[in-house]
């Protein structure tokens, strides 16, 4: 009896083991999360939450004196803002090119950079680096290279006959943003394909292999479906990030002013982020381009939701939660 | 019980965090400011360009102010910034576009007493391109004083490349007698060269590659006693103005000549920098970039011309007119004026005068530009003959934004010359976008 007197009175007194635990590891946890947490809530979160009251109100970003609740007014401008609409069919048409573009020629690269070969290394090395190259450098360097007076890209092209005299930022400047967004993004997807492919066991390849598959049948049935996480990863992130784009097309367009309020890209790559960005900056309606901001982000969110729904018939995970 | 984050969480947050910070990085912007000094603090905030501050600047002020200068790279947006965060700069580097706006958005001290009680900056001898910061609450140029230029130009004189002309055939222009818009025309046409598809001289390039276009539009349509806008600024007439009208149409039709930099013919530089390496023929810019437009190129090759004239009546003023202003929410308005007074009026207004960079905003100082060498001595000439048609303002509108008229051109300027929109359309769709913002504009200031 008094063994099971003890037995009763214990839990009461002291807690239990593997409650401690669970207390440490929260504790832990949140130790660990802290930093990003804490930069989350001060440069996002709040933020986003001064930009949501903001697009409710008429404030000009200079004179709070002057602010005034306009309700939902800025949302219902964006749906009869010409220009509004002629970005965000630009920048969707963007997304639909680069995105799919950018998620093959990633793969691509790093299933090559991801065979035994020599210098394998240093090819990886030469496919990242345009990744850590600074926009501005980069958009710099392309300026200069499709400039159709000492241009390399119309030189190329001339030395196989005739001389080439493509205005290319004047005819094509969408191409050329396109190629300038899937050249830099390029490096951090095939990592992250990299990293994907280095996951899957060899046994599985060589399992089918054994069985008489070739290679194309081994990545069409083994590797693709063991990847599609990491491609549904790049995906997604690759939607959020091209809706965003806001500094190439800037950096792009005549002159020499870059990202300020004078400049303007031609009406190819007159984007969704750069029209929020002028009707904040040059017209000064700093309520009207938080709201159009807010769209973005209610779009961002139901093309992501979109993805996630559908997810469940493509993408394979190893483990299954 | 343990339960492990699986790929498929792990996949699902990240993709949630990166739609969560989608919105952020342009407002990103709103959150850089730097710290403006608590009363009595000693320090003195200055948003200026570093190009015309130099460090040597920055020690005699704080030598003869006995003040600390915190100096913060001009721009824009970081200046809404810091107005947006209620901590704007002491003083700031300001256009003439951006005046009447600010002054009547109460961002900027007057300054009126400060310059009534002055020892340094007297009004008799201020120059009159200060005029633009003068605001009655109606128009420029009348009312009392905000700020003052650092130092100004008459911004329509030209600056002809000889070899352009040499190889054209082409006269270059007398520096006595001004031409007319419509001959700079034809001359932009003549000396205008392409080789094989490829730019050899821009014919005639202006406006600060169409940054300034209304400027020039203003100051043009201002010989007709003409303006864009209405007397009270609440509207943008163009189609209802024939005046108008055709001065929209020249620019507009020097664009589709081909002679100018514009969205479908652009330059991947700065036109300055165009005209220094010989691929512009006729440039208009004021005095002050004489300081720099004889490069190794152009060196012997260049030579200052008077400001075209579009109806016979000689208006040179300038378009710019940068200077400095005080902000209404300073702290210590005493101190911000005393970094104020000597800039404009102390040594480095001096140097600034003999560096022949602009016309000095001192009227007193006007005889401290240079004249050593030939081309200067050329310059000095037609400059002299300039500043008696200098004394004028353009009208800028409160209700808008420097820029708002610029990057609508532009960016309407594009689809018509592909031929995408027409002429009219072109104007209409001008229009329509700026009476918009004149009326939020309006709005906001509540009048």
């Amino acid at each position: 009896m008094t063994g099971a007197t003890h037995a009763l009175e214990r839990p009461a007194a002291r807690v239990a083991p593997w409650r401690r635990r669970g207390l440490r590891r929260a504790v832990t946890f949140y130790l660990l999360i802290s930093p990003w947490l804490v930069g989350f809530v001060l440069l996002a979160a709040i933020p986003l939450v001064m930009a949501l009251l903001m697009s409710l109100s008429n404030y000009d970003g200079l004179n709070l004196e002057y602010v005034q609740f306009v309700g939902l007014e800025n949302y219902a401008r964006a749906f009869t803002d010409p220009d509004a609409q002629h970005a965000l069919g630009r920048t969707l048409l963007l997304m639909s090119v680069v995105v799919p573009l950018s998620l093959v020629i990633q793969l691509a690269l790093a299933l090559m950079v991801n065979q035994p070969i020599r210098f394998t290394s240093l090819f990886r090395t030469i496919f990242y680096l345009p990744y850590v190259i600074p926009v501005v450098a980069a958009a710099w360097v392309w300026k200069i290279f499709v400039d159709p007076t000492g241009g390399l890209l119309n030189a190329a092209l001339g030395m196989a006959g005739a001389e080439v005299n493509v205005r290319w930022l004047v005819e094509y400047p969408m191409v050329v943003l396109a190629l300038l967004t899937i050249w830099g993004a390029a490096g951090g997807g095939m990592v992250v394909f990299l990293a994907g492919l280095q996951g899957i066991p060899a046994e599985y390849r060589e399992a089918a292999m054994i069985d008489g598959a070739n290679r194309l049948q081994v990545t069409r049935h083994i590797t693709l479906p063991l990847l599609s996480p990491v491609i549904f990863f790049n995906l997604v992130t690759g939607i959020i990030a091209t809706l965003q784009i806001l500094v190439q097309p800037m950096l792009l367009a005549p002159g020499i002013l870059g990202l300020s309020p004078g400049t303007v890209p031609p009406r190819d790559n007159y984007l969704y982020a750069v029209h929020a960005y002028l009707e904040i900056f040059v017209k000064q309606l700093f309520g009207y381009g938080s709201a159009l901001l807010w769209l973005l982000f209610a779009i961002v969110l139901v093309l992501t939701l979109v993805l996630f729904k559908t997810s469940r018939r493509w993408v394979f995970y190893g483990i299954e939660p | 019980m343990t339960t492990w984050t699986t790929r498929r969480q792990l996949l699902k947050g990240a993709g949630a965090l990166a739609a969560a910070a989608a919105a952020a990085p342009v407002l990103a912007a709103c959150q850089q400011t730097p710290t403006t000094p608590k009363p009595g603090s000693g320090k003195v905030v200055v948003m200026t360009d570093p190009n015309e501050f130099s460090d040597n600047d920055r020690k005699i002020l704080e030598d003869a102010t006995k003040l600390k200068i915190e100096i913060v790279a001009s721009d824009l947006t970081r200046l809404y910034a810091m107005y947006a965060a209620g901590n704007p700069p002491d003083v700031f580097r300001v256009q003439a576009a951006g005046v009447p706006q600010y002054i009547s958005r109460k961002m900027v001290k007057n300054l009126q007493p400060y310059f009534a009680n002055s020892k340094v900056l007297k009004p008799d001898d201020l120059a009159p391109a200060n005029n633009y910061y003068r605001w009655d609450g109606k128009v420029v140029g009348k009312g009392d004083l905000y700020g003052m230029v650092k130092d100004w130009s008459p911004d329509y004189t030209l600056f002809a490349y000889t070899k352009a002309f040499d190889e054209a055939g082409v006269k270059v222009p007398s520096d006595t007698t001004p031409l007319t818009y419509d001959e700079l025309r034809e001359l932009a046409k003549k000396v205008n060269r392409k080789t094989a598809g490829k730019r050899v001289y821009w014919g005639f390039v202006h406006s600060n590659n169409d940054q300034w276009i209304d400027r020039t539009a203003m100051n043009m349509l201002a010989e007709k006693s003409q303006t864009l806008y209405s007397a009270d600024f609440t509207k943008l007439n163009i189609s209802g103005n024939p005046e108008a009208l055709k001065v929209i149409r020249y620019l507009y039709d020097l664009a589709a000549d081909g002679v100018h930099q514009t969205p479908t013919d652009p330059s991947p530089n700065w036109m300055g920098a165009d005209f220094n390496n010989g691929q512009v023929a006729i440039l208009q810019y004021g005095y002050w970039f004489s300081a720099m437009a004889e490069s190794d190129t152009t060196k012997g090759k260049t030579v200052f011309l008077p400001a075209p004239t579009w109806s016979g009546v000689r208006r040179d003023p300038t378009m710019t007119a940068t200077g400095w202003v005080v902000s209404a929410q300073t702290k210590d308005p005493d101190a911000a004026w005393a970094v104020f007074e000597q800039y404009m009026g102390g040594k480095p207004a001096l140097d600034r005068a003999q560096s022949g960079w602009g016309v000095p905003g001192l009227k007193s100082l006007y005889k401290e530009m240079p004249q050593q060498s030939t081309f200067q001595k050329q310059v000095q000439k037609v400059l002299q003959g300039e500043l008696s048609n200098a004394d004028f303002v353009l009208q800028f509108n409160p209700y808008l934004g420097e820029q708002a008229f610029s990057t609508s051109w532009i960016k309407h300027l594009e689809p018509a010359l592909k031929g995408s929109i027409t002429f009219d359309k072109f104007v209409q769709n001008l229009e329509t976008e700026i009476n918009a913002a004149i009326v939020d504009g309006k709005r906001i200031v509540g009048n």
